[in-house]
């Protein structure tokens, strides 16, 4: 970067321009926002099947237990690798969004884990509303409408689960994980392939 | 009439360390380097002119056995940097 002298329409300029250049780089590429939406899927649809297959006693628990604490290990370690290559250094934004993503997924492990006796009928859809209302922070944080929008369906797809039998809980987790996670997901993803061509 | 801009403030590399670090809780040298595509060794001299003033904090430490700079922006660097961006704003628009 050359000195010069600078004229106050081009100082106003280089501190916009610096401090947009510096949040796109802390930008999501959609992936881990795709990897839980698949995760999630893969989940209640082999659930389905197994249900079907009448193998559900045998594999539900032990496929749930092992998958999302699999994807939990593989987002510390992709996060952690993102980071650090990419130099990025904190600020309020990450931290938010980092702290809830965490906190949340520990709650729902919890949720799912221990408490899902006592939640009964309430436990799919009170995960897809506290799924919902990440993504919509998240959406909206980093003014991303497609996530936004995602989040604001998966809310509702949270509160019609309410009126649903609970047979049919599963179907609103797979909906919820594609239209809240996998589809703005590929489109945050799909936006920021093309901001770097 | 018009305010005199912050000298410290008013030079293209140091007014994009700040404007980062306006962004940032703090920032490591590396960082910095990459977004402002500037030498290192300009970046360290005008570092050195920003913490002199009192407007960044400098902490060197180690990481994996090599030397590890961050910078973050102080209190009194955060009314400076305000106080020169009202000042701009009174530079381009006199009548506000």
């Amino acid at each position: 970067m050359d000195e010069k002298n600078l004229t106050p329409e081009e100082s106003i300029l280089l501190i916009s321009r610096t401090i947009e250049d510096t949040k796109k780089r802390f930008e999501e590429n959609g992936h881990i926002i795709v990897l839980w939406g698949s995760l999630t899927f893969i989940v209640f649809f082999s659930q389905f099947i197994f249900s079907i297959t009448g193998l559900y006693k045998l594999f539900d628990i032990i496929w749930t237990v092992i998958l999302f604490p699999l994807g939990a290990i593989y987002t510390f370690i992709y996060v952690r690798k993102d980071v650090k290559k990419r130099n990025l250094p904190k600020t309020l934004l990450t931290r938010v969004i980092g702290t809830m993503g965490w906190t949340m997924g520990a709650n729902l492990m919890i949720l799912g884990l221990i408490f899902s006796k006592q939640l009964g009928d309430a436990l799919a859809p009170i995960f897809l509303i506290l799924l919902a209302m990440s993504l919509i922070v998240i959406g909206s944080s980093i003014k991303f409408k497609p996530l936004l929008i995602g989040g604001i369906l998966l809310n509702l797809i949270g509160l019609g689960s309410f009126l649903i039998n609970r047979d049919y809980h599963g179907f609103s987790m797979m909906l919820g994980a594609v239209v809240g996670f996998i589809i703005p997901g590929i489109l945050l993803n799909r936006a920021k392939r093309e901001e770097h061509v | 009439m018009f305010k005199d801009l912050d000298p410290i403030l008013h030079s293209q590399l140091r007014l994009s360390i700040v404007s980062i670090l306006m962004t940032v809780e703090e920032a490591s040298f590396t960082f910095i380097k990459e977004s402002t595509n500037a030498a290192a060794g300009n970046i360290s001299i005008q570092i050195n002119k920003l913490q002199e003033a009192g407007y960044i904090n400098v902490k060197k430490t180690f990481k994996n056995n090599y030397p590890n700079t961050t910078v973050s922006i102080t209190k009194k660097g955060i009314n400076a940097f305000e106080t020169y961006v009202n000042n701009l704003k009174k530079y381009i628009n006199p009548q506000k």
